[in-house]
């Protein structure tokens, strides 16, 4: 064993820079795994964790009443369901509003509590994660003091009902269900004064919070649409805001779930091209030390004994590599962490996980073991003698590549193609790396071009349908409000586009869009499979729960509002991620079936140059409070898709300069054995004249033909399979197509670039031609 | 009078070694003539193949200078001696060290094509040097493993004339071969001498060194002498005992 330690410290001294460039592979392999590990596992635990901490609940609702006899009969409702383990009933405030947020508008739900009796809650508790002295204000969910959000001290706008509200920011709380506007409903705490301020002048109705916790908390979804059965049946004209525990734990980890996702995906990748380079680092090392091996066993060291040693000197390789990379993980993961807090809302406290550090292990041992295994059985079948004989000189000339007699290729050219063609495994190496780095460039291309040059794909994926204003009218005043905006100039087109909450066979919350005219919605991009409803009994159904609940176009469900139930057919599929995928659309005469629209939410596109606030004011100044609400659907977007705007740019920037490295790591390796095999042939190449910049061009022509191909194959096939890749990725939140625009011009130009840089590389990294002396070749003295 | 090709003044050339500064060649004033075939000859660790280096600008001279007719060759830069080598030299070395992985016409034409695109005519030189040197067109078409030794020097002497150099230069070209094969290399370097070719080899082989008409003995650093025998000819044994008594008198 000690003489194998010193062979593998020979190996590994002989070899440095094939050491470092492993190690560092391997380094980053492990960082990445263990970070996806992390994100999958522990950081979606972390919401169970928090959940757990402050007793949350697993059903919130919000109803706009607070009477104590409707306070009674929903206490015995809750009291009567068998899977109810401990409630809470409180007084709210209910209201929807705008306020600032990220650069733009933030239109949801909020309800406000007051801050002590919030933070004393036995259920649904509410946490301070940042106070101050200040005695008269609000407390904001901590996700709204990320970033360049709110801070302590400052004052908040709140536009809600035709009023803009003021208060200063007192702190921060975090809540696991309330505590984020991606939870469908948001809390603002506010301190006695202004409390008590809210019940005097009741401005904002008065309404009722219910906390649930639940024997089974997977049956949430069910548990919240039995409460709201039950209350619509007894008070059919109360409003309900609700979120549940399935639904929450989701949706407030999409950019987790992106995150992870494009993680993983990096981390397959650096760890196939790590195997990739270990492979090919055992080969040569083989084939350079032929003579030496074939002296060992002639000293008596059996196969098995020869494999060790690289079994040593890789697996220890790996293992020192995985240990530093896990501990560059914990360095790097402050910075993702903080990215991710910014979406889920919810802190999450930094620890080391035994369980991580285990599979990021197991998988790279594994995976190297089987890869040493592979790349070495070699050695077991070599004969000594011919082992002795063969030294460096283990050619295998089946063929004369690009012979210069018949040729019609430049000298360079030609002799570049005969090095190409008789390297199989640098090309293997170069086109596995350029395959999967041809992937990433694509994903970089597709991100950089619709989120980052133009957002409205990304919008529409997301969102599902913007317009420049969006207004929520009472129905009485509809006819009035459409005369009004089809005589105004500035308005190119309005449509009725209302999200209202239906259920599906009394279970299942669906967010059902209802809307008119299916040919005026801006994204025609909306149904993913079929057509849009055409009459009364037909909808489009989300995609993602079509699937889940086996349901296929032409299919009839029966869906049920207002205590009233109809069937429809199954037109089509649609897709968006505000529900998760739970959506679906119908037109307006066939949501009439169940049920009535109170107000109408038309969405309205504007000519060029029109200034939407303007226009929303005067729309606000002529039907007063008959406008339930308004939004600048731009600002609300840009103040929503920001987060995931910022997320996908630090990713992107990460994984192109994760691609420079390996690309750059990848090329080191294969150019530095290219030499050292080729330096013989160099020499005498020299000696016969050829210039060193010659030669130069030779060895980065060489890689040319693999780096170009594989390129090309691989941009083909990314571009194919992007969009649906996109798709598998965000699965989780209800998408199951992806339609992004494919930059192909761009792309091309980023492979050039590519292409180019691994040009220049090999060029840089073949400079050391230049130590090749020709007089190295004279042997006479 | 004989036309000078190359020429030293002061040429000098040292090595540090450890911090020790070694002088292996001092001095050196030579010319090397047209049509000659110059040997060079010393014991080991004389300086026989530094020379050749510095000669054939593989190697700069740390002191003095090297002049080609009317070029001085000794300041080039490394691209700039490989150009000078690739029109104006060739080389015979004695590991012989052919290309692998190309055919015995790829390793003679890539050569070739570096000064001369005209495919045709290079390929037309090389068949008739392949066949000056006895190379028959099939191995022509073989790689270098595939041959044998005496095959790939003379392969190594067509690669080195492809060019059609000035200045032919051999490093032990019967080094690595046996007394039959190396005796073949010897005639072929031998006819195309007398063809007119300049010749200039390192040997330290008495057979060897009789092909030669200008011997140059160096020891330390320094030529110590110099013997004119006149043209080759295989028979005259008056020729071969006066470079015995050089080379006696050389301390050989």
């Amino acid at each position: 064993m000690k003489k194998l330690i010193l062979i593998v410290k020979s190996n590994l001294r002989r070899s440095k820079t094939q050491t470092v460039s492993i190690f560092v592979l391997v380094l980053l392999s492990s960082m990445l795994l263990n970070i996806w590990i992390i994100l999958s596992f522990d950081y979606k635990e972390n919401f169970w964790r928090c959940h757990d901490r402050l007793n949350a609940e697993h059903v919130t609702m919000v109803l706009d009443n607070s009477q104590d006899e409707f306070c009674h009969y929903l206490e015995e409702t809750v009291k009567q369901q068998q899977n109810t383990s401990e409630y809470s009933i409180d007084k709210t405030f209910w209201m929807s509003g705008n306020i600032s947020y990220n650069g733009g508008t933030l239109s949801s739900d909020f309800f406000v509590l007051e801050k002590d009796m919030a933070c004393t809650r036995l259920i649904g508790n509410y946490e301070i994660t940042q106070d101050s002295e200040l005695k008269s204000g609000i407390y904001l969910p901590m996700l709204f003091g990320i970033g360049t959000n709110y801070s302590v001290g400052d004052v908040i706008e709140i536009s809600c009902a035709n009023r803009v509200l003021s208060y200063t920011v007192c702190g921060f709380y975090n809540s696991a269900m309330t505590g984020s506007h991606n939870c469908g409903m948001c809390a603002f705490l506010v301190t006695e004064d202004i409390w008590e301020e809210l019940e005097r002048e009741e401005f904002i109705p008065s309404s009722t919070l219910l906390s649930v916790r639940l024997y089974d908390k997977s049956q949430s979804e069910f548990y919240e649409a039995a409460i709201k059965n039950a209350v619509s049946r007894q008070f059919p004209s109360i409003q309900a805001l609700s979120n549940s525990w399935v639904v929450v734990s989701q949706s407030r980890y999409i950019s987790q779930m992106i995150c992870s996702g494009i993680v993983s995906a990096m981390a397959c990748l650096v760890i196939i091209i790590s195997l990739v380079v270990i492979a090919s680092g055992i080969t040569n090392d083989i084939r350079e030390n032929m003579k030496k091996l074939g002296v060992l066993k002639a000293a008596g060291y059996t196969g098995r004994q020869l494999t060790g040693i690289f079994y040593i000197q890789f697996l220890g390789l790996t293992f020192i590599g995985g240990v530093a990379g896990i501990a560059l993980s914990y360095c790097l993961f402050p910075a993702v962490n903080e990215m991710m807090v910014s979406q889920t809302g919810i802190p999450y406290q930094i620890h080391f996980l035994f369980q991580p550090f285990v599979i990021t292990f197991l998988v790279l041992g594994g995976t190297s073991v089987f890869v040493i295994y592979l790349s070495s059985r070699t050695l077991k079948r070599i004969d000594v003698i011919t082992a002795l004989r063969q030294g460096m000189e283990t050619h295998n000339f089946k063929k004369n590549y690009f012979p210069l007699i018949h040729t019609r290729l430049p000298l360079q050219t030609a002799l570049a193609l005969k090095t190409t063609f008789s390297g199989a495994k640098k090309n293997i190496t170069v086109c596995i790396t350029m395959l999967l780095l041809s992937l990433v460039m694509v994903f970089s291309g597709v991100m950089i071009q619709n989120v980052i040059f133009d957002i409205q794909p990304m919008i529409n994926l997301i969102v599902g349908e913007v317009a420049d204003s969006c207004v929520s009218v009472k129905a009485e005043r509809e006819a009035e409000f459409l005369e009004m905006l089809y005589k105004d100039d500035r308005v190119e087109k309005v449509y009725l586009y209302k999200d209202i909450e239906v259920r599906h066979v009394g279970h299942i919350a669906l967010n059902l869009i209802v809307t008119d005219d299916c040919t005026k919605i801006n994204n025609q991009n909306l149904y993913v499979e079929g057509r849009f409803p055409k009459f009364d009994n037909e909808m489009l159904l989300g995609a993602k729960y079509a699937r889940e609940q086996g349901l296929k176009i032409g299919d009839e469900i029966t869906l049920t509002a207002d205590g009233n139930s109809a069937d429809y057919i199954i037109c089509g599929f649609t897709q968006t991620s505000n529900y998760l995928g739970k959506d679906c659309l119908m037109l307006r005469s066939g949501y009439h079936r169940i049920g009535t629209l109170p107000y109408l939410s038309y969405y309205i596109n504007t000519a060029k140059g029109t200034d939407i606030n303007t226009l929303n004011k005067e729309l606000t100044e002529t039907l007063g409070n008959d406008i339930e609400y308004i939004v600048n659907v731009e600002d609300a977007m840009t103040g929503t898709i920001s987060v995931y705007v910022s997320v996908i740019i630090m990713i992107v920037i990460v994984i192109l300069i994760l691609s420079v490295i390996i690309i750059a790591f990848v090329l080191f390796l294969l150019v530095r054995t290219l030499l050292a095999h080729k330096k013989r042939d160099y020499g005498v190449l020299k000696a016969l004249g050829f210039t060193t910049r010659q030669l130069i061009f030779q060895t980065a022509l060489s890689f040319m033909p693999a780096v170009l191909l594989s390129l090309t194959v691989g941009l083909i096939i990314s571009i194919l399979i992007i969009n649906p890749l996109i798709a598998l990725f965000l699965r989780g939140i209800g998408m199951v197509k992806c339609t992004f625009e494919i930059p192909v011009g761009w792309i091309i130009i980023m492979s050039g670039g590519m292409a180019g840089f691994a040009f220049g590389f090999v060029c840089l990294l073949a400079v050391r031609v230049r130590k090749i002396a020709p007089r190295e070749m004279l042997h006479g003295e | 009078m004989k036309q000078t090709l190359l020429k030293t003044e002061n040429l000098s050339k040292s090595f540090s070694n450890g911090g020790v500064l070694q002088h292996v060649l001092r001095n050196i004033d030579l010319e090397l003539y047209k049509g000659d075939f110059t040997i060079i000859m010393g014991a080991s660790g004389a300086g026989k193949s530094t020379l050749l280096y510095a000669l054939s600008g593989m190697d700069t001279p740390t002191l003095g200078t090297i002049t080609f007719g009317e070029k001085v060759i000794s300041k080039l830069s490394p691209d700039r001696l490989a150009i000078f080598r690739r029109e104006h030299c060739g080389f015979v070395f004695q590991q012989i060290y052919l290309i692998e992985g190309m055919s015995i016409m790829d390793n003679v034409l890539a050569a070739g094509l570096l000064v001369n695109q005209n495919k045709k005519a290079l390929i037309e030189h090389a068949r008739k040097l392949f066949q000056a040197v006895d190379i028959s067109e099939e191995t022509q078409n073989k790689f270098p493993s595939q041959i044998s030794g005496g095959e790939a020097q003379r392969v190594g002497i067509v690669r080195a004339l492809m060019n059609s150099p000035e200045l032919l230069f051999a490093d032990e070209p019967t080094g690595a071969l046996n007394s039959k094969t190396g005796l073949d290399v010897l005639n072929t370097l031998t006819r195309f001498n007398e063809a007119g070719q300049s010749v200039v080899m390192v040997t330290h082989d008495m057979r060897s060194a009789r092909r030669g008409n200008r011997i140059l003995y160096l020891k330390d650093g320094i030529i110590t002498g110099e013997c004119n025998l006149g043209r080759y000819l295989p028979e005259d044994r008056e020729r071969h005992e006066k470079l015995q008594d050089f080379l006696q008198q050389m301390g050989w």
